[in-house]
Order: C-alpha cells, then structure tokens, then sequence
C-alpha cells in the first residue's frame, strides 16, 4: 500500500513545510504589521506632542536663597506639577545655573564636579559644560535641558525657557 | 474578462518568484524609511523640537498605506 493512500493523511493535512516554514507571503504580511507598529509609535510621539502642558510647568518658581548654597555647591529640586529632577548650581565664578538632572544619554543622573566648571555623568564619562549644558566629552546626544535662573534680592527663581516670555 | 492580478497569477511561477521579492525588498525598504522617521521623530521630540514628530507621522503613515495596497500584488501559490 502506497504511503499517499494512508488514512491518516486525512487527519494531518497540512505539510511539513508549510508548519515549520514562514512563506516568503507571509512574511510580506508580517512586514505590513511591522509598518503599521511603526506608524503607532510614530502616532504616539505626535500625540504627546500635541497634547504636552508645558504650561503648567512654566511659571517661575522660587527654589532657595543664595545663601542656602554654597560657592560650588548644588542642590536637587523638582518643579510643581512635575516630576522630573533638575539641579542647581553656584559656580566658582559666582554665577547660578539650573539643568535637568537626568543625562540625554541613557538618563542618569548627573552631578556637578566643583572646581572644574562641568557638569559628569558617571555612568558612561560624559561630561556637560555648566555654562551651555553643552557636551563636552562623552556618549551624550543632545544638551542637558536648561531652566532660566534669575536673581531677585536673594531669592533664585527658576522657569522653564518655552514659557520665560508669557 | 482578465485584469492585471489575474493575469499576474497567470505568469511563469519564475515570473511571478520574481515579483514576490521584488515586492519584499520595496516592503523592507519601506520599513527601513519608517525606522529612520520614528528615530527623528523621537531624537527631535527629546531636543524640544516637537512639531517634527507631526510630520513624521503623517510620512509614515503615507508608507504604511503604499505598504499595505502593495500587498494586493502578492502573488499566490509561489514555491
């Protein structure tokens, strides 16, 4: 008896191949579906855009009195109605600067180094200059985000940039 | 009466072999453009540029369309 009249084929009807094997349709379709994850992740990006309240964050905020940090020391904050780290710092040269305390690399935190005017990440040696919160050294992409410090009597205030004017 | 897509399932399975990949590789391509927006997309939106990703966006998804009409041509029954 040939193998091909066998009863049991009746009961397996799909082929070896087409089970252990992706058809070159398939993976077309499984490309599509790929796309279309692309096109939500794309969507979300958008949409945080759109819906952001920067606002809410942007109004200025008093943080500390000058004498509350020492000549090349900082001091951790966060913003109201908001969660995110920042720092403060009192250079040697007398000046305040404020940055978001999470590195653009892979978010760590950040910490001033006194003496030597930058700012280190020291998770992967990236080093940030703490005039600009530009990268000096280092795997970091992009600038630490900058708040606007200013000075009134001996009050710091801070604010976010995008609302400094309104 | 015989349209294109008939007349494609009509073709020399080599032929028709042929469309399938060639249709894969404009799918890949597609998907490598669309991993290049959605890291713009994400790199701006970090940096403050936000509006970027509204482009994006629409750009992708435009790919996402083609991609998906493209797969009206897949030909059946290719070995």
């Amino acid at each position: 008896m040939e193998n091909e009249d066998k009863h049991w084929k009746q009961d397996f009807p799909i082929n070896r191949g087409e089970a252990i094997q992706v058809s070159r349709r398939d993976f077309a379709k499984l490309l599509a579906v790929v796309s279309g994850g692309m096109v939500l992740g794309n969507g979300i990006i958008a949409a945080k855009a759109f819906f952001s309240d920067d606002e809410a964050i942007g109004e200025k905020q008093k943080i500390c009195t000058k004498n509350d940090i020492p000549v090349g020391g900082t001091k951790s904050f966060v913003l109201k109605n908001d969660s995110v780290p920042y720092i403060l710092i009192h250079t040697e040269e007398g000046e305040f600067y404020a940055y978001e305390q999470k590195c653009t690399h892979l978010s760590c935190a950040v910490y001033y180094k006194p003496g030597t005017l930058k700012i280190e990440c020291p998770c992967h040696n990236g080093w940030f200059d703490v005039k600009t919160g530009e990268v000096l050294q280092g795997p970091p992409p992009r600038p630490l985000k900058k708040l606007v410090v200013t000075l009134q009597g001996d009050d710091i205030f801070v604010q976010h940039p995008k609302t400094e004017n309104v | 009466m015989s349209n294109f897509r008939t007349g494609q399932e009509n073709a020399h399975p080599q032929k028709k072999s042929m469309i399938m990949s060639t249709l894969i590789v404009v799918l890949l391509a597609n998907l490598l453009i669309q991993i290049w927006l959605l890291y713009t997309a994400l790199n701006n939106a970090l940096d403050g540029h936000q509006e970027v990703a509204y482009s994006t966006f629409i750009a992708s998804l435009v790919l996402f369309l083609a991609g998906t009409i493209w797969l009206y041509f897949l030909p059946k029954n290719v070995k």
